[in-house]
């Protein structure tokens, strides 16, 4: 006899269903042991007892009042990160190329026109705190000079020639002697390094194997 | 997950298993106040717990919470050596033994549910969520928080204990 010929005999009030359930302890359970319902009431009490716990202001609000302090101070953590970790150098070159197209596309390449750094040297002179190293560079003559700013501090822009082309060297004073540095954008070439207390910027359209040689002559030119 | 649809989803998946919830408290407990107030307490323990439930068997789980309201509850009040089957208590009345089939029957009934709720708590357990809920062994070992082999070996003894009392009802 299975579980479910005793529940047919239950109903059936048949005398041999009690030699079964002697025999299975596990049928009479499953056919006859009492299964509670829930109260009716019960379902009720509970939802609403979970939305008082829902509602309840601890400690969920709180929480989420943390968890959104935490990400504000993470975001301007790491606002300050990503500034920092922009390249001053990389600043500075950017001015430099404005600078530089400034100064090819307008009028204003010259302040001072001369090829004798004996002119524009003096030029400088009352107009700059410090003394630009004016020099002639072998195969790149000396167009003039003229006064550019960056960053608010004067800087002193000497003009070289070469052919077509034009090389603009930006010079001004720096407390601390940056690396030397070789980039080119937007197709403009440019190198920067630092000597005598000052900071030396030279970019030009020119390939970048003749601003090298530009470089070089005119830093042991002395 | 934001709590109007956690409530929702603990609703939907939870709720529908609130009777196997309150017979299991009942069987633990043997009273109803206590059972309906223990279902209570674990619905909102395992509401507030619904964090740590991954989309296994809601009702295991929610059964689980319920059976350690219940054995938490009971250990506080401290009053759990288990009653020992009295046939005097539980036993057929004194109406002829060799009575009718009918009366027999009702006789049967009657002391299987005396003879359950007389059995030790954890055999009372175990023969609740194996006969009454239909749970592996598996997830019975997981709910009482014992071996496998150990929710065998209750089982067994429990049935070895049910069928002596009933003989004795019986007879």
């Amino acid at each position: 006899m299975n579980c479910e010929t005793a529940r047919r005999l239950m109903e059936t009030n048949d005398p041999a269903l009690a030699q079964h359930l002697l025999s299975c302890p596990s049928c009479a359970v499953r056919t006859q042991a009492r299964y509670y319902q829930a109260p009716p009431a019960l379902e009720q009490k509970i939802r609403e007892s979970l939305r008082r716990d829902d509602a309840a202001p601890v400690p969920w609000r709180w929480l989420a009042m943390a968890a959104s302090l935490l990400l504000v101070a993470s975001a301007a953590w790491n606002l300050v990160l990503l500034r920092s970790r922009v390249d001053p150098q990389q600043l500075v070159a950017s001015d430099v190329l404005s600078a530089h197209l400034r100064s090819l596309a307008g009028t204003h390449l010259l302040d001072v026109p001369s090829s004798d750094q004996h002119t524009v040297k003096p030029w400088f002179g009352g107009k700059l705190d410090f003394s630009p190293p004016v020099k002639d560079v072998p195969g790149f003559p000396l167009l003039g000079g003229r006064l550019e700013y960056f960053d608010g501090h004067a800087a002193a822009a000497l003009v070289y020639g070469r052919r077509n082309h034009i090389v603009n060297l930006f010079v001004w004073p720096s407390a601390t002697p940056a690396p030397e540095t070789s980039q080119t954008r937007n197709g403009y070439h440019m190198r920067s390094w630092s000597a005598n207390g000052m900071t030396f910027w030279a970019v030009s359209d020119l390939n970048e194997t003749e601003l090298g040689d530009f470089v070089s002559a005119y830093r042991q030119n002395n | 997950m934001d709590s109007a649809r956690k409530l929702a989803l603990f609703e939907q998946s939870v709720m529908p298993h609130l009777n196997a919830a309150y017979n299991l408290a009942r069987w633990l407990t043997r009273t109803g106040p206590d059972a309906e107030d223990l279902v209570q307490e674990a619905y909102l323990r395992a509401f507030r717990s619904f964090e740590t439930f991954q989309g296994q068997d809601a009702r295991a789980w929610l059964l689980a919470v319920v059976r350690n309201t219940c054995f938490t509850w009971l250990r506080k009040k401290g009053d759990q050596p288990t009653i020992e089957f009295d046939e005097r208590m539980h036993g057929v009345a004194d109406e002829s033994p060799s009575a009718e089939s009918i009366l027999l029957n009702q006789a049967a009934l009657g002391s299987l549910n005396g003879c359950l709720e007389a059995l030790p708590l954890e055999f009372r357990e175990a023969i609740v969520l194996r006969e009454l809920e239909g749970l592996s062994y598996k997830e019975i070992s997981d709910i009482a928080r014992v071996p496998v082999g150990t929710v065998m070996s209750r089982l067994a003894r429990a049935r070895k204990r049910l069928q002596q009392c009933l003989e004795a009802a019986l007879r």
